[in-house]
């Protein structure tokens, strides 16, 4: 049709258009038939209303400009009629223009063409609605925290508050004027001319673009998210629209920080609402369970778990609700996620309240606990076997030394006749070469189970002054050789609560390590103090100490210092680390004070419950 | 106080030290090297008491001490368990088997006659079910 049209036209298009060069601020002079079609489009129309003559001939203008003028009445209209109206550009922006509309009648008085002269007088009018708007609401739009802007009826700036020069960076009065979609990214200006008409049509306060991300542009071409809010303002010049602009750049900042501190994170997370719908997630979980995250969002939780959990879930989930704080959610219960494919895995999930400006919700920090679950297994078993192992080492190496030691035993009391000095000392040697050695795998044992936590604590009440006694008898017997010292004293009740054999071999360890590194001559006390909460042990003695640099290693296993004298110490450093562990093992503490040439003190002390809490007890 | 001794032991260095102790001690003992051997000797023989290693091949002295337990004409027979194993639990589960006492291996030699004495005077003012 426009083919047609067009070279019809071409020759009247430049007759007027030759008129029309007349000046920059020519009017428009349009000419329609009768029926409105436009017939002749002049230069100063094609400029004003940016359609080429080419593509109006031909065209409605009514439809051509959106024009809502009252049809000429043919049969009684004056020769000149004078009107503002509102037209629509090419683009889609409106102008506002005078029109004079003069009808051409044939000899017969019949109406054979209707000319438009038009002038635009947006800025006109743009001035008067500033004028009206800013009397009105001038000074009190400059009392919103928001950006807020009145759009005229042709899609105009006419007011601006301040804040909403500051936020677009313009200066406030060069904002009068501009079609509103100066403030917008290019690429919506057109579409939104387009939403600005649909608007106006059905005027109602409202949030622009729900659920869609909207920007502003600022003059220097920058942009930045925004959320809008319309209402319609109905002004003796027309429909205006009043709209507040908050930039929310802070709180997509602090989204997006959120939404990558999620994708962060080693677990699959996913954000509920209180009502139990996801509100988001990251993609490891999209991994962990097999969903894609638009299947997720908006879903019920539940989805993630099987079937026979969701009931109470949703029980326990508003409990949660009810009282949020962060826990690991099921404690002790084996959980299960559920994948899309139907299968389960088992999950470990931790659950934390997240306050925010659209309320509560509920993080869950969700992860596959498969490998784990199979490493505890795996750990059980190996704990079961070592435990096996430690059982029949036990047996397997005091079985021999059961014969070696008691053979000794019996053959040094004469049991099978009687031996000359020589072979009663080496037998001796035997004899004490085989406690050693019973000694050091009873330690190992002792470790052993410490570590597997099969060392139990099973206090009593003793004597303490006895076992003392006892200790020290026991541990000066194994030294007859060497002409030292012990002596004890004991200060306090001697009635206490302990792991009565522990006490003794913590005793007896540090007694011997004393004896070990004191030389002939040398001294050993021991020191024992009760008070209402504690037991404290303490060892001095005058041996050969010990280096500052080698006391952190003292109390590990195989450990035993280089004591820097030819001579060599017997035993293999456990006898320490096991005293220390069967210290720890009853919540005591264990020190050390030494110096080299100066002798030792071990100090040991031990919590006694039993006289803090049963001091009433017979 | 003159006992005779059933003593139960694979290892046989242990039996004989077992039995050379309680010999010196005045006792009669009768050595098996395994549960089998000792129930063959029960047939023909009535000790005092018996001494059984716990960890053997085949019927073990738990085993068997359920097996003399349950027999009326040996369920009087005082029985100690002779154990090298240090693990938790042991004991419970030796004395839950039946055993009238048990001695930790390796032994101090100096005692263990009396040991064995003990178990047997304690088990007669015992009178057994």
């Amino acid at each position: 049709m426009l083919f047609e049209t067009a070279p019809k036209n071409q020759e009247r298009d430049m007759d007027l258009s030759a008129t029309a060069d007349a000046g920059e601020t020519a009017d428009a002079l349009i000419v329609a038939c009768p029926q409105g079609k436009v017939v002749s489009w002049s230069r100063a129309a094609e400029k004003l209303f940016g359609y080429p003559a080419s593509e109006a001939c031909g065209q409605v203008m009514s439809e051509l400009l959106g024009s809502a003028d009252a049809a000429p009445d043919l049969q009684a209209e004056a020769a000149d009629v004078v009107y503002e109206a509102a037209r629509r550009h090419r683009d889609g922006s409106l102008l506002q223009v005078n029109v004079r509309r003069q009808l051409r009648r044939d000899a017969a008085g019949i109406v054979t063409q209707v000319e438009y002269s038009e002038r635009d007088v947006t800025q006109l009018k743009v001035a008067r609605d500033a004028k009206l708007v800013a009397a009105r609401f001038g000074s009190l739009l400059e009392l919103t925290p928001d950006a807020t802007l009145i759009v005229n009826a042709v899609g105009r700036i006419v007011l601006a508050n301040s804040q909403a020069a500051r936020a677009f960076g313009y200066e406030r009065a060069s904002l009068i004027g501009r079609p509103v979609e100066v403030l917008l990214p290019e690429r919506f200006r057109t579409a939104h001319a387009r939403h600005r008409s649909g608007f106006s049509q059905q005027p109602r306060p409202r949030t622009m673009g729900a659920g869609l991300e909207l920007f502003g542009r600022r003059v220097d071409g920058q942009e930045f998210p925004v959320e809008i809010s319309l209402a319609p303002l109905p002004t003796d010049e027309g429909q205006m629209v009043i709209s507040a602009v908050r930039d929310i750049s802070d709180r997509k900042r602090a989204e997006r920080k959120f939404r990558d501190l999620l994708e962060a994170a080693p677990d699959a997370m996913v954000i509920v609402r209180d009502d139990g719908t996801i509100a988001m997630v990251n993609s490891q979980l999209e991994r962990l369970f097999g969903h894609p995250r638009a299947q997720l969002l908006g879903e019920p939780v539940e989805l993630l778990m099987p079937e026979r959990y969701r009931g109470a879930h949703s029980t326990h989930r508003g409990r949660f609700f009810d009282q949020p704080r962060t826990r690991s959610m099921g404690a002790g219960l084996q959980l299960h996620g559920l994948r899309q494919d139907g299968s389960e895995f088992p999950i470990e999930i931790s659950l934390s309240p997240l306050e925010t400006e659209e309320g509560l919700f509920v993080s869950g920090a969700i992860r596959d606990a498969t490998e784990r679950r199979l490493l505890e297994q795996t750990l059980q078993e190996a704990s079961r076997l070592k435990s096996q192992f430690l059982a029949s080492m036990s047996h397997e190496l005091r079985t021999p030394l059961n014969g070696i030691i008691g053979f000794s035993e019996f053959l040094i009391d004469g049991k099978a006749g009687e031996l000359n000095a020589r072979q009663k000392e080496f037998l001796g040697d035997v004899l004490a070469s085989g406690r050693h050695l019973l000694g050091l795998i009873n330690d190992v044992l002792d470790l052993s189970k410490i570590e597997a936590g099969r060392m139990d604590v099973t206090p009593e009440r003793f004597d303490l002054a006895a076992a003392v006694e006892e200790v020290c008898s026991i541990a000066s017997r194994t030294v007859s050789a060497k002409t030292i010292t012990l002596a004890h004293a004991l200060s306090g009740p001697t009635q206490v609560m302990l792991d009565r054999h522990k006490f003794m071999q913590i005793l007896y360890n540090l007694l011997s390590n004393a004896l070990k590194f004191t030389d002939d001559g040398g001294r050993i006390d021991v020191q024992v103090e009760v008070s209402a909460e504690l037991m404290m042990v303490r060892v001095q003695d005058t041996g050969i100490g010990i280096r500052a640099e080698d006391l952190p290693r003292l109390f590990r296993e195989f450990q035993q210092l280089d004591t820097g004298t030819a001579r060599r110490h017997q035993g293999t450093g456990l006898g320490l680390a096991l005293t220390r562990r069967l210290v720890e093992l009853q919540d005591g503490t264990i020190e050390v004070a030494s110096a080299p040439g100066e002798g030792s003190t071990f100090t040991v002390q031990l919590p006694l419950p039993g006289r803090a809490t049963g001091a009433g007890l017979p | 106080m003159k006992l005779i001794v059933l003593a139960i032991d694979d290892n046989p260095v242990n039996l004989k030290l077992v039995a050379e102790l309680l010999r010196q001690a005045g006792h009669v003992v009768l050595c098996a090297e395994d549960a089998c051997a000792a129930l063959q000797l029960l047939e023909t023989h009535l000790p005092d008491v018996v001494l059984t290693d716990i960890s053997m091949p085949g019927m073990d002295g738990l085993q068997l001490t359920q097996h003399l337990k349950a027999d009326a004409r040996l369920r009087h027979l005082p029985v100690i368990a002779l154990t090298a194993s240090a693990m938790k639990g042991d004991e419970a589960r030796i004395l839950k088997a039946g055993c009238d006492g048990y001695i930790s291996k390796p032994f101090d030699t100096r005692l263990f006659p009396a040991q064995v004495e003990d178990v047997v005077a304690r088990a007669a003012t015992v009178p057994s079910a």
